[in-house]
């Protein structure tokens, strides 16, 4: 048998779970129990007489005092106050604290007691959820800089968008308007008596401007493309080929005697295709062949409509292109080896298979000893 | 704790006016509580007085939505509310009585609206915090930033203002009801600044530009604005009166009501 424990009270104050202390209106210590003291390395007798205030840390002193007493002033009461102490050898306790106001009949206040337990714990799991909400802030904060900074960005894009578009078409205006009255003029001047010479100097200067005239398209085009807009067609549909395909090499013929331009036409069905960009790419590859081809052979340029494709295929004589030469014909600025005189951008090939690629087609070459031969084929359907 | 808000002033700083007088006393109170500060003093005055009590946004029943952080980086914009609340109730010579950091806050509306106020009743007051040279406010400048990283890390403290409804308070039964609404209700995180708003402020050089009549109202033992601070305070405003209360600790309006007010009653 054994006989039921007896609680000894003064040892359950001195020795209790928790740490115990009252303290008069001004926070003055008059008890407190040996545990608490054992925390904070004082015996109880030397914390008699202490105010709680010389306890506390700074931050939690002033918390103490602004927050803390007038709150159990006000309701008699305070739960759960996160309080710091700051123990004889200087380190920090952090402590969870409970208070009660005792007060007179009259509602004075008379003292309070204090419960107060050890809340490192606690305090070092709030802190890892404060900073696990800090962290979640900072990426919230950094995902909104995000957005706002591709939104700007994407606003930026849209107006150099714009301004590109305006830079294109007014440099496009403003070359192509002092061409197109040199050209009315050489139009003019050709219906005059002129001498042979003159004659020949005014054919010369007529090639001139188609070849000019061809050189801006393409420029404009690779700025175009270059700074993201493109090559943009234009399709119709039942597009006739061969009055384009015979304005492009009368347009030629002018100013290039060097060579005889022979043509094979065998169009028998329309073509779903962009007039103007056909005729350019056309007029580009034949350009190429006048000046690679070898002098005084013709150059050929033969179309075809045949099993629901269309092919166009421009030939010239003279040497074959190398094969590590091939690879990089259609990119732009490549300049194969010709007279300093006849030097382009280098655009003419590369604007061409751009506008072949525009339209679903193909432009390959082919080169030996005997001919080079650049291919544009794209579906014809026939209707 | 969103509530519907009308934009006025009364509603953003939870404004409440009492009182059968005529003159305005307007009641202010400091970091870390809110109007409650004044329950045993405030009603002493209504007698005589238009009482007016609010609470600083952030605190209290305040609309929490109006915090601005750039607005209250600095105590002006404390006292751009003041200024509003007093202009909202076409205040005119009133009494001012504002606690701790509430005791600058209005010294800078007197200035920026000399018409509003009559005369001010500083508690506590101090225009910094942080030692200076020669001059004494009480902390090192390491101390006020240990403060604000307590604050800063003590988000469960704050939070604890939620009370049970009922403990231990049948000697107190005008408390009872109000248990469950809690007092010194503050948002944690506008504490946080709002701490360093106040333990950073430096408000020295407008001290000596006060017209408004001044009583300072100085406790023993204030660990937060020592006597020295307030005696400072009293020599740089030209004509003002100090009253050196028994009182211990920061907050004489809740632990000698009396004394308080019957030093206010004494000055008015």
């Amino acid at each position: 048998m054994h006989s039921a424990p007896v609680e000894d009270l003064e040892d359950l104050y001195e020795n209790a779970p928790c740490g115990y202390l009252s303290m008069d209106t001004d926070g003055r210590i008059f008890k407190a129990n040996a545990i608490l003291g054992h925390w904070i390395g004082f015996n109880g007798g030397e914390l008699i007489g202490k105010r709680i205030q010389e306890l506390l840390t700074i931050g939690s002193r002033i918390f103490y005092e602004t927050h803390t007493a007038p709150q159990l002033n006000l309701q008699g009461f305070v739960n759960e106050a996160f309080l710091e102490l700051r123990t004889a050898s200087s380190e920090i306790l952090p402590i969870m604290a409970f208070a009660v106001l005792r007060r007179d009949p009259d509602g004075r206040a008379l003292f309070a007691r204090l419960a107060i337990v050890k809340a490192g714990e606690r305090r070092r799991y709030e802190q890892q959820l404060i900073e696990a909400r800090n962290e979640a802030d900072t990426e919230k904060k950094q995902s909104r800089a995000l957005e706002a900074a591709t939104q700007d960005l994407l606003k930026r894009e849209r107006e150099t968008s714009e301004l590109r578009e305006q830079f294109i078409a007014v440099l496009g205006h403003d070359l192509r308007n002092p061409l197109a009255a040199i050209r009315a003029g050489a139009t003019l001047l050709s219906k005059e008596p002129l001498s042979e010479k003159g004659k020949a100097i005014l054919e010369m200067s007529q090639g001139s401007v188609v070849r000019m005239s061809g050189l801006i398209d393409n420029v404009l085009d690779f700025a175009r493309g270059r700074l993201g807009g493109g090559i943009t067609l234009n399709r119709a549909d039942g597009v006739e080929l061969e009055p384009i395909l015979k304005q492009v090499v009368d347009e030629l013929r002018v100013g290039m005697q060097d060579h005889e331009i022979l043509t094979d036409f065998a169009l028998t069905q329309r073509v779903n295709c962009d007039p103007i960009r056909f005729a350019q790419m056309v007029s580009n590859l034949l350009g190429n062949a006048l000046i690679h081809g070898a002098a005084g052979q013709p150059v050929r340029i033969d179309a075809a409509t045949k099993n629901g494709e269309l092919e166009v295929a421009v030939i010239n004589s003279g040497m074959a292109i190398a094969p590590q030469t091939m690879e990089r014909l259609f990119q732009p600025f490549f300049r194969g080896e010709v007279r300093a005189s006849l030097q382009g951008l280098g655009l003419g090939l590369h604007i061409a298979s751009e506008i072949a690629a525009a339209h679903g087609g193909r432009l390959s070459v082919q080169s030996s000893d005997e001919e080079t031969r650049f291919t544009f084929r794209m579906g014809a359907p026939s209707d | 704790m969103l509530r519907r808000m009308d934009g006025s002033a009364r509603s953003k700083n939870n404004v409440k006016v009492e009182g059968a007088g005529h003159q305005p006393m307007i009641f202010a109170h400091g970091f870390g509580c809110d109007q409650n500060m004044w329950r045993f003093v405030a009603p002493a005055f209504q007698a005589d007085f238009r009482t007016v009590l609010y609470d600083q946004v952030g605190a209290g029943r305040s609309d929490l939505s109006a915090y601005d952080p750039a607005k209250y980086a600095s105590l002006e914009g404390y006292s751009d509310d003041l200024i509003e609340i007093g202009r909202e109730l076409a205040l005119h010579h009133a009494v001012f009585v504002g606690h701790s950091v509430s005791a600058m806050i209005g010294l800078l509306a007197s200035l920026k609206a000399p018409e509003l106020f009559a005369s001010l009743v500083l508690v506590g007051p101090s225009p910094r915090y942080i030692n200076d040279g020669s001059y004494v406010g009480g902390f090192e400048a390491a101390q006020i930033e240990e403060l604000l990283d307590f604050l800063g890390n003590n988000h469960m403290g704050w939070s604890t203002t939620m009370a049970p409804v009922i403990m231990g308070n049948a000697d107190r039964p005008e408390l009872g009801e109000e248990l469950a609404a809690s007092f010194c209700r503050t948002d944690p995180a506008i504490a946080r600044d709002f701490a360093r708003t106040t333990f950073t402020s430096d408000n020295r050089a407008d001290l000596p530009r006060v017209k408004a009549r001044t009583l300072i109202l100085q406790c023993r033992d204030d660990s937060i604005a020592p006597t020295s601070v307030g005696e400072y305070v009293q020599r740089s405003i030209p004509g003002s009166q100090i009253v050196f209360l028994d009182a211990t600790g920061h907050c004489p309006n809740l632990s000698a009501p009396e004394e308080v007010i019957s030093a206010i009653r004494a000055f008015v």
